[in-house]
């Protein structure tokens, strides 16, 4: 037995993302994984992987960084792969969960119309978007999920759209169970990671993920980021049930935003109006806090 | 056996749906299925279809068709769909990773050309597209034809010997819409003709392995020798299939080709699907003339089927080729591979005709005046349009 | 022709700096070629950047396997293989703080150029904390050695949009890189072939772990360390704070104990007595309220089954002078090592200032009797009622292997009021006498009216006595504010809440006597600069109604002691360790309140403790002194948002208005308490500065998953480890910190 695998309580867990990865040294999307190791507690799942950082983590044939079975999917299917996996599954009595793990490219962008429509149908899966707010792995270029303002390769001057709503698009489809995720609350995360495993039908998840190189910030900072970005409200934690239920799992404090754009300079590097993006945290905030009150879960 | 008078597109989709039944003992059967102009009737009858242990999804796309389809294969189930024309060329990408994937799926290919500008006749440019995906493929002429080739297709696919996807291509509307007489197999024979569906590299939770991750130069050309490989054996696993399916249906489907009057024709003329068919009465009045005119029926056309081809045309001096189908900047596409396979044979003068591009109709009378045009050519030249032949 | 391979890493601008190179020389008129190897582009990982230069047009686009030169970006990567195909006269280019002659094993015969790119760069700001960029830095090295000139480096740098600090750090390079020709034979490394057998995607074998160590990826480890905990620093009896208080929250209550007790023999009484600077060292002040340390002391030291230690019997003798608690700290210590210990008490009863000058509702006689039960217990012999002169004490000094004196504070002061403090009618007293005359618990001030002049500990423990005592009413008298009183603030409170007025800013004058009652004349003050303690001088009014009169019936003056240096011996001077010097015979160390300590409970303890240890080391030549501490784990160490505020514990009082008429013990501690109020909660608050706890939060949030348990603390496995920092940044108490390579 090596080392090299998360030791919990003792006993060796083999992590779903091993030792060996190719991911840059403090990658959000490395995070995510061992918090999700620790949420399965040993449950085995089937990954189902796009084209991103994310498959290129695993490392070249026949080797592999995963220790669970993963299919590497073309860019805009892994909701289609991961649907004929989960039906196979249930077919055969097997029902240990399916898990799409895409960047916010194969989401919000070219993945869009696969993983809507796997949502309509309400398909047996947990979809897992780690989103770095770019098209990560082929260099930093803008995708609809990067913030107003924040300079790319393809938008140097700063991006002139608004953050696309990923979370209202799944919230519209009313799938049983839709949240978002932050690395730097780990309690919160495994909480939620379970009830979508207890959960049947189409399960989103929304992962803020930090990238040192795209946000061109400190990688020893990433989990700080996060927790910066819930405290000060431009990552809000919640719950969406059944699209009509709301529940609110933490609430901005009165940390600025600048103290979370000043450490990166994707943000500091552009001619980006922080009034801008305080006025649209506080409307989505203004959002959040009515359907919670309203539509209570 | 039943027979029933029914269309190309009802016998297709009551043969998958069979195939797809009698995997019930095993994996069960699963695949993505989306509408396009003329394959609809084959995922209608699909859906209406209530299978033991399977589901067809309604996808929103061919692209995530095909998804569906390798998900479902990579985990251990029977796989299948069909496609035309545009969302053939939608859904290419993945058709490329199931071939490259080595995924025993099969798919019903209803021939019809590529647009836009919109066109919804019969064109076998659509399928042809991605003759180097590692697609198995089969021109199927007739509804019995393509009735028996989907089964064989399910035997070949999955033979361990093989495991590369199959498309069986029927002529859109021509064979699709047109009600025929056809021997429709019954399920227990089905049962009978087709293992339970075992596809090796499937996932599985004992044994975690990553499908398709990054991989080096070396180990990629290796897998595409690989690939090749099992390609070249599939005439044999063919063959064997055959003889278990006249076994089984008392019948033997047609392989990689059927000739007809070729033993001692000067002249050979080749072609697929119905346009065979036509071209096979248009050789008969030319023979009941006293000419030497034989024919070819291309059926195999991945891998394609070389040796059988040249024994074929055996001592013939003059082959013509009738190509529904055209790669712009060269000519007909089976006009390019039978090149390829003639050049041991410099003797032969090699004529490309391109007809019934875009679905028209070709006639008996189209026909002669190609095979007038073999007769008198004193050499070969670029593919001849249709329209200069008139 | 010309090749040079460069070998560097994601993310350092390997293709940078070949288009660096590859633009210089096109700017002289050549043809120039630059490309990288392109896999997965992934920060960290080995990448290979080529550059071709020829006079005619170049057509290969092959990797290039014989090269004419070599560049290596990342010292991690300089290793034989980097020559591989090195041409016999091509120059080695390496990134490293050592001079060319260190690599003369691992490359003889070949010519090494070397240049502390990485520090250059660094120093110039170019890149991040962690990645610093070395390619520009580089290029003015690689252009040296080629012999180009620093104008030919700026013109590259210009023409790639490079400005200021990358020309300065190329500059740098381009004059500190050193050359040399190495001597020795070349050693041909040739590349290994590859392996024969090829994978097949239909393999059962396929999936394993990945051969790759990212460790080699890492510019920096993480490594754990040991601060001491600001609890630890602050308290005067070395007491280990921060351990006893984490096996309270622990519930192993016997093992807290015996934690204190390595240090300390009077938990009980400093958990009652104590101005705890602890809890005012006590990062957690910072966030919400300070740990309730002397609570927690209290009840460890109340419930905890004390052992007693065993150790050989040494043949040597000490004797300790003073029964208080500097005195019987050092015989506990000394009996522990195994000494023979004597000590010599003045007073009818062993405990010094602990018995007479705290009163019971503080510190109940039963609490202090036990534990000077245990001390003795541990063979301790003790002679009451002998007080020892300066001639007995040079006599003692030739008896015993070695002597402590301990005699504390004798000595109090006093005020010129106009009256003579002795007389006979005991109205005007000193504060330590009278506290002694209130443990007898005679009701001799019932009715009366009492003033008491003073700030301190005493004066409060006199006021509030004498309430308990049946004084009508009590008053303290304080020149200066109260926030300059020197007593402790719980117990400043405590007194006001039984009805004690505090006079601040008052001074007393003169006291006038008649037949019944006493006048006591005062004057207001007020502050001014301050004096040689550092607090503001009280600074008298003069106004008119600056004098006022108070009618009482008693004063006492509680104004503060002194040693009383008679006993030590003339021509002989304390030294700063407590040695007494100038006498012949055993050494003989001074220490407590006589050797001018702070004057708590818990000084006095520590410097018994610190005696009986000078002692050891005279005696036996071992030395036992505890090792230099490590850094103080400051606010600064400790990430509070990790913590969920709690306010302190505070254990159990009795009602105030029963207080006032008893001596029982006004605070009841954790084990009468409330819900909620348990001393394991209040434990649990604990930051834990700066001494790991194994919260885990390391091992949850580490990407790599490489940080295991091991034992109570934690492993690195620096096979993989990438140098991230999250471990270092995630962990609350500054225990893992980032060291570079």
């Amino acid at each position: 037995m090596t080392t090299a695998f998360i030791q919990n309580d003792g006993t060796c867990v083999e992590s779903v993302l091993r030792p060996g990865n190719t991911n840059c040294a403090g990658c959000g999307m490395s995070i995510g994984f061992q918090l999700l190791t620790q949420a399965l507690e040993r449950e085995p799942i089937m990954l189902v992987i796009p084209a991103c950082c994310g498959i290129v983590t695993a490392g070249a044939f026949p080797t592999s960084a995963y220790g669970v079975p993963t299919a590497a999917a073309t860019f805009a299917s892994s909701a289609a792969f991961a649907t004929g996996l989960a039906t196979v599954a249930e077919f055969n009595g097997d029902d240990h969960p399916v898990v799409c793990w895409a960047g916010d490219g194969g989401t919000y962008d070219i993945g869009l119309a696969t993983l809507s429509a796997a949502a309509e149908r309400n398909e047996n899966m947990i979809y897992v978007c780690y989103d770095n707010e770019i098209y990560g792995n082929t260099g930093g270029q803008r995708s609809s999920a990067t913030p107003e303002g924040v300079a790319t390769t393809t938008s140097p001057g700063g991006k002139s759209e608004p953050k696309k709503d990923i979370m209202g698009i799944m919230t519209a489809h009313r799938i049983p169970y839709a949240a978002t995720l932050s690395v730097a609350h780990r309690e919160d995360f495994l909480h939620k990671v379970r009830t979508a495993r207890n959960t049947r039908g189409f399960r989103f998840l929304l992962m803020l993920s930090p990238c040192p190189i795209g946000w061109k910030s400190e990688p020893d900072e990433s989990v700080e980021l996060i927790r910066v970005a819930v405290a000060c409200g431009v990552f809000p934690l919640y719950e969406v049930f059944d699209g009509s239920r709301f529940r609110i799992n933490a609430r901005p404090d009165a940390t600025p935003l600048v103290d979370y754009i000043g450490r990166q300079k994707r943000y500091t590097r552009s001619r980006l109006d922080v009034g801008i993006l305080d006025e649209q945290i506080k409307r989505q905030w203004r959002y959040l806090g009515t359907m919670a009150t309203t539509f209570p879960a | 056996m039943a027979r029933a008078l029914v269309t190309g597109n009802h016998a297709a989709g009551y043969t998958l749906a069979l195939a797809g039944e009698a995997n019930r003992v095993a994996r069960g059967c699963c695949g993505g299925a989306y509408p396009i102009t003329p394959q609809t009737e084959i995922i209608e009858f699909l859906r209406g279809f209530q299978f033991t242990k399977g589901r067809v999804v309604p996808v929103e796309s061919e692209h995530s068709a095909m998804g569906v389809c390798i998900g479902a294969s990579l985990g251990g189930a029977r796989a299948f769909t069909a496609s035309s024309s545009n969302g053939l060329a939608y859904m290419v990408e993945n058709i490329f990773a199931a071939g490259y994937y080595r995924l025993p799926i099969v798919m019903i290919a209803v021939n019809r050309t590529l647009g836009p500008p919109w066109n919804i006749w019969v064109d076998q440019g659509d399928s042809l597209m991605f003759r180097d995906a590692a697609w198995i493929q089969f021109y199927t002429d007739s509804h019995q034809d393509l009735v028996d080739t989907i089964l064989l297709a399910f035997r070949v696919a999955e033979d361990k010997r093989i495991l590369l996807p199959v498309v069986v291509a029927m002529d859109g509307f021509v064979t699709s819409h047109t009600q025929m007489v056809v021997e429709l197999p019954e399920q227990e024979q089905v049962d009978r003709y087709l293992p339970a569906c075992e596809v090796p590299h499937r996932l599985r939770h004992d044994h975690p392995a990553t499908v398709g991750g990054m991989t080096w130069p070396r180990e990629t050309a290796h897998h595409r020798r690989e690939i090749q490989n099992a390609m070249d054996r599939v005439p044999e696993v063919l063959y064997q299939a055959i003889d278990e399916f006249a076994e089984v249906f008392g019948r033997r489907p047609v392989g990689a080709l059927e000739t007809e009057f070729t033993e001692d024709a000067k002249t050979v003329l080749i072609a697929c699907n119905t346009m065979a068919r036509t071209l096979r009465r248009a050789v008969l009045a030319r023979r009941e003339r006293g000419q030497h005119v034989g024919m070819i029926r291309a059926k195999l056309f991945r891998p394609f089927p070389r040796e059988e081809l040249l024994r074929a045309i055996g001592s013939a001096r003059r082959v013509g080729v009738l190509d529904r189908n055209h790669s712009a900047g060269s000519g007909g596409i089976f006009w390019q591979e039978i090149a390829a396979t003639l050049q041991e044979r410099p003797d032969v003068l090699l004529q490309d005709y391109l007809v019934g591009l875009g679905g028209g109709d070709v006639t008996p009378e189209i026909i002669d005046g190609v095979i007038d045009d073999l007769a008198s050519r004193a050499r070969a030249t670029q593919p001849i349009w249709q329209e200069a032949m008139t | 022709m010309a090749e040079l391979t460069i070998f560097g890493r994601g993310g350092q601008g390997g293709v940078t700096l070949a288009k660096l190179i590859a633009e210089t020389y096109f700017l002289r008129g050549m043809y120039a070629q630059a490309f990288g190897v392109y896999a997965a582009e992934r920060s960290g990982a080995p990448v290979q950047a080529y550059v071709r230069i020829d006079e005619r047009e170049i057509t290969n686009h092959n990797e290039i396997r014989e090269p004419d030169h070599v560049v290596v970006l990342d010292r991690t990567l300089i290793a034989p293989r980097v020559v591989t195909g090195l041409k016999t006269d091509g120059w080695l280019v390496l990134n490293s703080p050592e001079p060319p002659s260190a690599f003369r094993e691992m490359f003889p015969g070949r010519r090494v150029a070397t240049v502390d790119a990485t520090a250059i760069a660094a120093g110039n700001g170019l890149g991040t904390r962690t990645v610093p960029i070395v390619n520009t830095t580089m290029f003015g090295a690689v252009a040296r050695v080629f012999g180009l000139t620093f104008a030919d480096v700026e013109s590259a740098l210009t023409e790639l949009k490079f400005g200021g600090a990358n020309v300065a750090s190329a500059r740098q390079a381009f004059e500190g890189v050193k050359a040399e020709h190495q001597p020795g034979t070349i050693r041909e490394v040739t590349a290994p072939p590859p392996s024969q057998r090829i994978a097949s995607l239909l393999d059962s074998t396929i999936g394993g772990l990945p051969a790759l160590r990212t460790g080699s990826w890492a510019s920096r480890h993480p490594n754990r360390r040991h601060l001491t905990p600001p609890c630890n620093n602050a308290c005067p009896a070395g007491n280990d704070v921060q351990a006893f208080v984490a096996a309270v929250a622990k519930e192993d209550y016997n093992g807290a104990l015996e934690i204190l007790l390595e240090t300390s023999p009077f938990p009980g009484v400093c958990g009652r007595v104590c101005p705890a600077p602890c809890m005012q060292a006590c990062n957690r002040s910072g966030y919400d309220e300070s740990l309730n340390v002397r609570e927690l002391e209290r009840y460890v030291a109340d419930l905890g089954q004390r052992e007693r230690f065993s150790a050989p019997r040494r043949d040597e003798a000490v004797a300790v002078i003073g029964s208080g608690p500097a005195g019987l700290s050092a015989a506990y210590h000394l009996a522990r090592l195994g000494y023979q210990v004597t000590v010599l008490e003045a007073e009818r009863e062993l405990g010094g200032v602990m018995r007479t000058g705290i009163p019971e509702y503080r510190l109940p006689r039963t609490v202090l009797d036990r534990e000077i039960e245990f001390v003795i217990g541990h063979g301790v012999q003790t002679h009451t009622g002998h007080r020892v002169s300066r001639g007995e004490l040079v006599d003692l000094s030739r008896r015993f292997a070695a002597v402590f004196v301990a005699t504390g504070l004798q000595e109090a002061r006093s005020l010129d009021l106009g009256v003579d403090l002795g007389g006979s009618t005991h109205r005007i007293e000193q504060g330590i006498a009278f506290l002694d005359r209130a443990r007898g618990g005679a009701a001799f001030v019932r009715g009366e009216r009492v003033v008491v002049i003073g700030g301190g500990n005493t004066a409060i423990d006199a006021a509030r006595s004498a309430r308990r005592l049946g004084a009508a009413r009590v008053v303290i008298v304080y020149r200066r504010s109260r926030q300059e009183m020197p007593a402790i603030r719980e117990e400043i409170d405590a007194a006001i809440e039984e009805g004690i007025a505090i006079h601040e800013l008052v001074s007393p004058v003169r006291v006038q006597e008649n037949d019944s009652s006493l006048s006591l004349t005062c004057q207001r003050m007020r502050l001014g600069e301050p004096d040689e303690s550092g607090r503001a001088r009280p600074v008298p009014e003069t106004t008119e109604d600056a004098f006022f009169d108070i009618p009482c019936d008693r004063v006492i003056l509680a104004l503060g002691q002194t040693p009383d240096l008679s006993i030590i011996p003339e021509g002989s001077e304390i030294r700063e360790n407590g040695r007494l010097l100038g006498l012949a015979g055993s050494p003989v160390f001074c220490g407590g309140d006589l050797a001018g300590n702070e004057g708590t409970v818990s000084a006095a303890i520590g410097s018994g403790h610190l005696a009986a240890l000078h002692i050891h080391r005279t005696l036996s030549g071992e030395d036992l002194f505890p090792p230099s501490p490590e850094p103080l784990a400051g606010p600064e160490a400790i990430t509070t948002h990790v913590f969920t505020h709690a306010p302190r514990r505070r254990g159990g009082t009795i009602d105030v208005a029963l207080r006032r008429h008893t001596f029982a013990e006004v605070h009841t501690g954790f084990s009468s308490a409330t819900e909620g109020e348990s001393a394991a909660e209040e434990a649990s608050r604990c930051f834990s500065c700066g001494v790991c706890n194994s919260c885990d939060r390391c091992r949850q949030y580490c990407p790599e998953g490489i940080v295991s348990r091991d034992g109570d603390g934690y492993r690195f496995d620096y096979d993989y480890c990438k140098g991230c920092g999250v471990c270092a940044a995630q962990c609350p108490r500054g225990v893992i910190y980032m060291a570079e390579l």
